[in-house]
C-alpha cells in the first residue's frame, strides 16, 4: 500500500504523456525562472554591494565653509575645523537619501605614523554603517573589526596584523585599502569612532583639541540617493531641512547606473512573482480538468473503501510528482542558463575589470531546494481544491458523472 | 441482514426536483439472493447506491448487519464499505493503470491490512474466476468478461457480508452474461454471501430467492 498509491499516481501521469510533458515543461520553465532569477539577483546584489559601493557615495554633506575636492573621482571628506552634529541628517528624516555614513577627520602631526615630519589624516567611521571605506579593503584580518584596529590607505606601509603606534598607543593593522587615486583615501589611517575617541586626549595634548573629537560631532556625511530620488531633489531636500551645510554631488552617471540596476532587480523580482502566479493558475486549471476526467476512478476508489484523505492523497501525489519533476528540471535548466551567462556576460565583465560574485554553493543549493519545493507547493495548491471537492461528493455521483 | 426503511432520494435538476426513490421499505435475509428489477429510470440503481453507502438518501435509513450505515461518519462509512460490502458495477470498473492482481488487492490494501497474504488471496480469487494466468495483465489487455470476473474477485477480497451487483452483465454477450451470473451465484451459494442484483433482465432475476420490482421509485411488487 505504501507504494501502490504513489505508483498509481505515477502511472496516471504516464496515461496522457503529451499533457504530462507539457505540464512538467511549464512548471520547469516557471521554477527555472524563479531559481535562475533568485541566484542572479543575489549574485548581482552581492556584486553591486562590492563593486558599486567602490564607486563611493552619491553625495557628500559637509559644513558650509569646508573646502571640497570636486575633481576627485571618489567623494571623500577633507579635513576641516568645521563640524556638524552627528544626527543632523537623521533628524531631518530625508526620504530622498538611502544609506548615510558619517566621518570624523583629524589631520595630526608627530603622531608616530610615517616619518617624523609627515602629517597624517586619522579618519573615523562607524564600521556598521560604512559603505565607502570597507569596500576598498584589498586585504584584511579574518575577523570582524574591533576597537584598536586601523585600516591603512594604499600609500601607507604596514603589514597586516602588525602593531602600529599612534601617539605611543598600540594599534593593530586590521586591513589595507586598494588604490583609489584620491589623496585623502590613499594616505588616510582609518579607524572606528571608538578607536579615534580613545586617541582624543593624546591628540588634544599636542595643542588645541579638534572640535570634531567632541562627542556628537562629525566632519561630514557620505550619502547614497534613495532608489527613486534624483540628485537635485536630494540636494534641495537637504538644503531646505539642514542649516549650515554644503552639498557636493558625485558623478550622476554612476548614480544613475546604481539606481537603474536597483530598478532592474525589482523588475526581475516582479517577473518572478508573475511567473509564479501564472504557473500556479495554469496548474490549477489543468488539475481541475484532470480531476473532472478522473471522476469515475475517484468514485470507484471511494466505493471500494478509500477514505477522503486517500482520494485526496492520490491526486496530491500525482500533482506533487508532476510539479516536483518540473521543479527539478527547472533547476537543471537554470544551471545551464547560468553556465551560459557565466561564459558570456560574466566573462566579459571580468575582462573589463568588473567583478561578478556568484552566490556561494550552500545558498545556491538552498535556492534550488526552494525552487523545487515551490513547484511542488504550486502542484498541491493547484490540485487541492478540485480534489477536495471531488472527495466530498457521493461515490455514486462521481462514478455516474464520469462514466 | 439488510433492512431499508422509508428510503427516499430526490435529485435537483435544471427542470426542478426529481424523485428517484419514493419511500421504499426493503428487507433481505442473510445469505439470500435478491434481485431488484425494473425499467431504466425506475430508481433501482439509486436504491442500490443508497443500500451500498454510495449515495446519501434524502430520507430514511439503511441497516446492514445491525449497523445504520448512514449514521456513520464519512471515514467510518468508507471503512464499512471496504470491509463489509462488495460491489460489481455495470461498467468496466477496474483502474486501467493497475494490473489485475493490484486491482483485486486494492480494497484490502486501502483497508490497511498487512501486505503478506493480500496478494496471495488476490491470486487465489483470480484463479477461482479463471484468471490465474492473467495476474499481471492490465485491464486493457483483457476482454469485457475477464474484466467483470476480475471485478467480482475484487469485490470478494475482504470477505464481504453483502455483495451488490448493479447491472453487471448489461454490456456483455449472452454466453459471457451466463458465465458472470454463474460466478455470482456460486459466490452466493458456496460462500454464503448475501447477493443483491440490480437488473432490467427478467431472465437473470428468475433464479433469485427474492424479487423486488421497482417502478416509479416505489416497490411495485
Amino acid at each position: 500500500m505504501r507504494w501502490l498509491l504513489p505508483s498509481l499516481a505515477l502511472q496516471n501521469l504516464g496515461r496522457r504523456k503529451a499533457r504530462s510533458l507539457l505540464l512538467i515543461a511549464a512548471v520547469a520553465l516557471g521554477s527555472g525562472v524563479v531559481f535562475t532569477g533568485a541566484v542572479l539577483m543575489q549574485s548581482i546584489d552581492r556584486s553591486m554591494a562590492v563593486g558599486f559601493t567602490r564607486l563611493g557615495a552619491d553625495m557628500m554633506v559637509v559644513p558650509e565653509g569646508a573646502l571640497t575636492n570636486i575633481t576627485a573621482s571618489l567623494l571623500v571628506v577633507e579635513p576641516t575645523e568645521l563640524v556638524l552634529d552627528a544626527d543632523a541628517l537623521a533628524k531631518a528624516r530625508l526620504t530622498s537619501l538611502g544609506r548615510i555614513a558619517a566621518q570624523k577627520i583629524v589631520r595630526v602631526e608627530h603622531s608616530g605614523i610615517g616619518s617624523h615630519h609627515d602629517s597624517a589624516d586619522l579618519i573615523g567611521f562607524e564600521p556598521a554603517q560604512d559603505f565607502t571605506v570597507q569596500p576598498w579593503l584589498a586585504e584584511k584580518l579574518n575577523r570582524p573589526m574591533q576597537q584598536g584596529d586601523v585600516i591603512l590607505g594604499a600609500a601607507r606601509d604596514g603589514v597586516l596584523g602588525s602593531q602600529l603606534l599612534i601617539f605611543g598607543k598600540p594599534h593593530v593593522v586590521y586591513g589595507r585599502l586598494g588604490r583609489t587615486g584620491v589623496g585623502t583615501h590613499e594616505r588616510g589611517v582609518f579607524m572606528s569612532f571608538a578607536t579615534l575617541g580613545a586617541l582624543s586626549e593624546a591628540i588634544g595634548g599636542h595643542g588645541t583639541k579638534p572640535a570634531v573629537l567632541a562627542p556628537g560631532k562629525v566632519t561630514g556625511f557620505l550619502a547614497e540617493l534613495a532608489p527613486s530620488a534624483t540628485p537635485l531633489q536630494a540636494r534641495f531636500a537637504i538644503l531646505s531641512n539642514v542649516k549650515g551645510v554644503k552639498v557636493v554631488a558625485g558623478d550622476t552617471t554612476l548614480s544613475g547606473i546604481r539606481q537603474g540596476l536597483a530598478a532592474l532587480l525589482d523588475g526581475i523580482l516582479a517577473l518572478m512573482v508573475l511567473m509564479f502566479i501564472s504557473t500556479a493558475l495554469m496548474v490549477s486549471v489543468l488539475f481541475s480538468a484532470i480531476v473532472t476526467e478522473r471522476r469515475s476512478e475517484l468514485g470507484l476508489l471511494k466505493a471500494i473503501g478509500a477514505r477522503r484523505g486517500q482520494v485526496l492523497g492520490v491526486m496530491v501525489t500525482e500533482a506533487v510528482l508532476a510539479t516536483g519533476i518540473g521543479g527539478i528540471l527547472g533547476v537543471v535548466l537554470g544551471v545551464l542558463i547560468m553556465r551560459l551567462f557565466e561564459r558570456s556576460l560574466v566573462y566579459y565583465l571580468e575582462n573589463v575589470g568588473v567583478p561578478f560574485l556568484w552566490v556561494d554553493l550552500p545558498r545556491t543549493i538552498a535556492f534550488a531546494v526552494g525552487a523545487i519545493a515551490l513547484a511542488s507547493i504550486i502542484g498541491v495548491l493547484g490540485v487541492l481544491y478540485p480534489a477536495w471537492r471531488a472527495s466530498r461528493r457521493d461515490a455514486y455521483d462521481l462514478v455516474r458523472s464520469g462514466a | 441482514m439488510l433492512s431499508c426503511r422509508s428510503l427516499r432520494k430526490s435529485y435537483v435538476t435544471e427542470r426542478g426536483e426529481v424523485l428517484a426513490v419514493d419511500g421504499i421499505d426493503l428487507d433481505v435475509e442473510a445469505g439470500r439472493y435478491a434481485a431488484i428489477i425494473g425499467r431504466s429510470g425506475s430508481g433501482k440503481s439509486s436504491l442500490m447506491a443508497m443500500v451500498g453507502g454510495l449515495s446519501r438518501p434524502s430520507d430514511g435509513s439503511v441497516v446492514i448487519d445491525g449497523t445504520d450505515i448512514w449514521g456513520l461518519s464519512d471515514d467510518k462509512l468508507a471503512a464499512f464499505r471496504n470491509r463489509r460490502l462488495g460491489f460489481v458495477f455495470q461498467f468496466a470498473s477496474l483502474l486501467p493503470t493497475l494490473q489485475l492482481v493490484d486491482n483485486v488487492a486494492l480494497p484490502a490494501l486501502l483497508g490497511r491490512r498487512g501486505d503478506a497474504d493480500i496478494y496471495g488471496k488476490a491470486a487465489t480469487l483470480l484463479a477461482r474466476m479463471g484468471l490465474g494466468d492473467h495476474l499481471d495483465a492490465y485491464p486493457s489487455e483483457c476482454s469485457a468478461g475477464e474484466q467483470r470476473r476480475a471485478a467480482i474477485a475484487r469485490a470478494l477480497i475482504n470477505d464481504p457480508v453483502l455483495l451488490l451487483a448493479d447491472e453487471p452483465t448489461s454490456d456483455l454477450d449472452e454466453q459471457t452474461e451466463i458465465e458472470i451470473m454463474d460466478e455470482l451465484l456460486a459466490v452466493n451459494r458456496e460462500l454464503g454471501t448475501t447477493l443483491v442484483l440490480v437488473t432490467h433482465n427478467l431472465a437473470l432475476a428468475e433464479q433469485a430467492e427474492q424479487i423486488v420490482h421497482i417502478a416509479g421509485g416505489q416497490i411495485a411488487s
